[in-house]
């Protein structure tokens, strides 16, 4: 009877808990809907990161990490990309050869990683081809092309078909040189991307640095809902010589920022929650101050005072909870609508794209952050009912009676 | 006859002001198993103060309180409570009934508290409704009742917990004359029929002519104690 006597007293003021539970259900739709636009902001970060930049693995020379020797590359590099073809959950392998260097325009020179790829497999993996924002991807250009990153070319001041300079050591420590010709320029939000890395075709690059057909760098994508980790873990035990890295390893920027996805949701809930604790413990403490006497003959007839502090508890738990399933529902729905049509923020591309991100987002909540929440609501609701419950059982009853 | 309740040299003192307030004065009164008994005096004489020491609502500054040879002057909180439970019944000059419960809920409620069976409260709620001549209301609610109406479904829930006496601080004194007869006959058939003892603060003279015994209060102390045959 203490739940029915307290669902009751939830709708003694319905207008009063009616603002309430209202409240609620904005604060809770607004904790879904900004832990999911924020998620959006990261997982666009994470998600562009690993599909153009690191992939979701990379295997190299263990030595060929420490200072990018070139004569660190993996040894029959053949074997592990047939390996990884035949595991399921690989998509694409593509193999690269990288080496620091200058790249020189007839204006400018600057610091630049070279990357030598296989235009297909690369298309593959990083989707290299659909970053192109001017010229072709590795096309139209008969003899050494080269990919640059847009920033990098605004900072050479060249063009596509704008003849550049590459300068490198080779394999034998000496110092060589490609001219190489600008086959198109692309569009990417990652700034290693677009300042720092020039791509050219890997037989090219190798020519160059007397490598013949060496890999420095092997990196493949994953199928969705691959353990990455435990796939390279498996990687590297069937290669103990080579390196095998997830992306959470290569890019620990990128694991921070997963982490800090779920702290973003908490700190969100905590002040979200805090704001919500302040109105329910207002009401509740309006109900209880407003039945000072009804809860003192309570008392006066046998009501033990645990039974009156459970009873305010469930009021206040009734009043904080009832209008979860409606702010969850409500941020649910609308964090599929605009999950699967996405929010164009296009009018500020240029600046989200300077700092890595794409200009679509979609809000994305996953199975633990909507636990999450619930149970954030449950911890607030539980914590606003001791005062008012508190403030319940110290009544007395012949004081609460008197004058009756 | 044996003391069913027995005050010896009971105090109250309230320090509450800067002059302390005597409200009861060394006070010592014998209350027996089936007394019809009526407190009446001035106001302020203490007599409210006398029946929540009584009904272990309160504790006496000094001197003891037996209820059944129990001294309940030296329980502590929670023990109190749970006596009030199963010994007193309570009923109060405004009712009192829980304003979300309907009539028959509100008589379940003391016997829920006791935890006894849902079947043992609904038959003994509804057998308290009929005495009572409330039964066609026992699905309203308290402000769906006239003042006489809620007072008797508060003499049921007094009674629904079998208690060994029941209080009533001025039970009268919200009622219409009409109302006011109704009350007293059904106490005192309860009374007589029972052998439940009743135990009634008033100004009420139709109280006064219909108690069996009269203790008159001035300043706290009792000044006569009337037995009527």
């Amino acid at each position: 009877m203490l739940a029915i006597l307290a669902w009751r007293n939830v709708w003694r003021h319905k207008g009063r808990s009616a603002v309430v539970i209202g409240a609620m259900v904005v604060g809770i739709w607004s904790l879904t809907f900004g832990g999911a636009f924020m998620n959006s902001f990261l997982l666009s970060y994470i998600q562009t990161a690993i599909r153009h930049e690191v992939s979701n693995g990379q295997i190299h020379h263990p030595e060929f990490t420490q200072d990018f020797d070139i004569k660190f590359t993996i040894d029959k590099p053949q074997r592990i990309v047939s390996f990884l073809k035949e595991n399921e959950n690989v998509v694409a392998v593509a193999r690269r050869s990288v080496v620091n260097g200058m790249i020189a325009s007839t204006r400018q020179a600057t610091g630049v990683k070279i990357v030598g790829v296989e235009p297909n497999e690369e298309a593959r993996v990083t989707e290299l081809d659909s970053l192109v924002a001017e010229g072709a991807y590795f096309e139209g250009i008969s003899r050494n092309p080269v990919l640059l990153g847009k920033r990098l070319s605004e900072k050479l001041k060249v063009n596509v078909r704008s003849k550049v300079v590459l300068t490198f050591q080779d394999i034998d420590g000496n110092i060589t040189a490609g001219s190489f010709r600008v086959a198109g320029i692309l569009d990417a939000s990652s700034t290693v991307i677009d300042e720092g890395s020039a791509f050219v075709v890997r037989e090219d690059l190798n020519r160059l640095l007397g490598i013949e057909d060496g890999v420095h760098e092997i990196a493949y994508t994953t199928a969705p809902g691959t353990e990455d980790d435990l796939l390279a873990a498996e990687i590297q035990a069937a290669f103990p010589g080579e390196m095998v890295r997830s992306w959470r390893e290569l890019a620990p920027l990128l694991l921070f920022m997963e982490q800090w996805m779920g702290a973003v949701l908490q700190v969100l809930i905590l002040i979200i929650m805090l704001a919500l604790a302040f109105g329910i413990i207002n009401t509740m403490l309006m109900a209880v101050l407003e039945r000072v006497r009804e809860v003192g003959v309570m008392i006066a007839l046998g009501t033990r005072r645990s039974r009156v502090f459970l009873m305010i508890m469930i009021e206040t738990l009734l009043l904080s909870t009832v209008g979860g399933p409606f702010g969850l529902l409500a941020g649910y729905a609308t964090i599929s609508w605009l999950g699967s049509r996405g929010i164009d923020l296009s009018d500020y591309s240029e600046g989200l794209k300077s700092i890595g991100y794409e200009s679509v987002l979609y809000p994305q909540l996953f199975l633990s952050d909507y636990l999450t929440i619930v149970a954030g609501v449950l911890i607030t609701a539980f914590l606003a009912s001791l005062y008012p419950a508190w403030k319940a059982i110290r009544m007395q009853p012949v004081e609460a009676i008197r004058g009756v | 006859m044996a003391a069913l309740i027995r005050a010896t040299n009971i105090s109250k003192v309230y320090h509450k002001t800067a002059v302390p307030v005597h409200a009861i004065n060394n006070l010592s009164v014998d209350i027996a198993e089936g007394e019809f008994t009526a407190i009446v005096g001035p106001s302020g004489c203490g007599k409210t103060t006398l029946l929540n020491i009584l009904g272990g609502l309160d504790y006496p500054t000094s001197g003891t309180v037996t209820i059944n040879g129990i001294d309940i002057s030296g329980m502590k909180d929670s023990e109190l409570i749970d006596f009030r439970l199963h010994n007193i019944g309570f009923v109060f000059q405004a009712y009192n009934l829980i304003p979300v419960l309907t009539a028959l809920e509100n008589v379940e409620f003391i016997m829920l508290l006791q935890k006894r069976s849902r079947k043992e409260r609904l038959a003994r709620a509804r057998e308290l409704l009929e005495e009572m001549n409330i039964a066609d209301k026992a699905d309203h609610r308290p402000g769906q009742l006239s003042g006489g109406q809620q007072q008797r479904v508060a003499v049921a829930r007094a009674l629904a917990s079998n208690p060994r006496f029941i209080l009533a601080d001025e039970p009268t004194a919200n009622l219409d004359s009409v109302s006011t007869e109704n009350l007293l006959d059904l106490m005192a058939r309860i009374n007589r029929e029972q052998n439940a003892t009743f135990i009634f603060s008033t100004h009420d003279q139709r109280v006064m002519d219909k108690a069996r015994r009269l203790i008159r209060l001035v300043d706290g102390a009792i000044v006569s104690d009337e037995v009527r045959s």
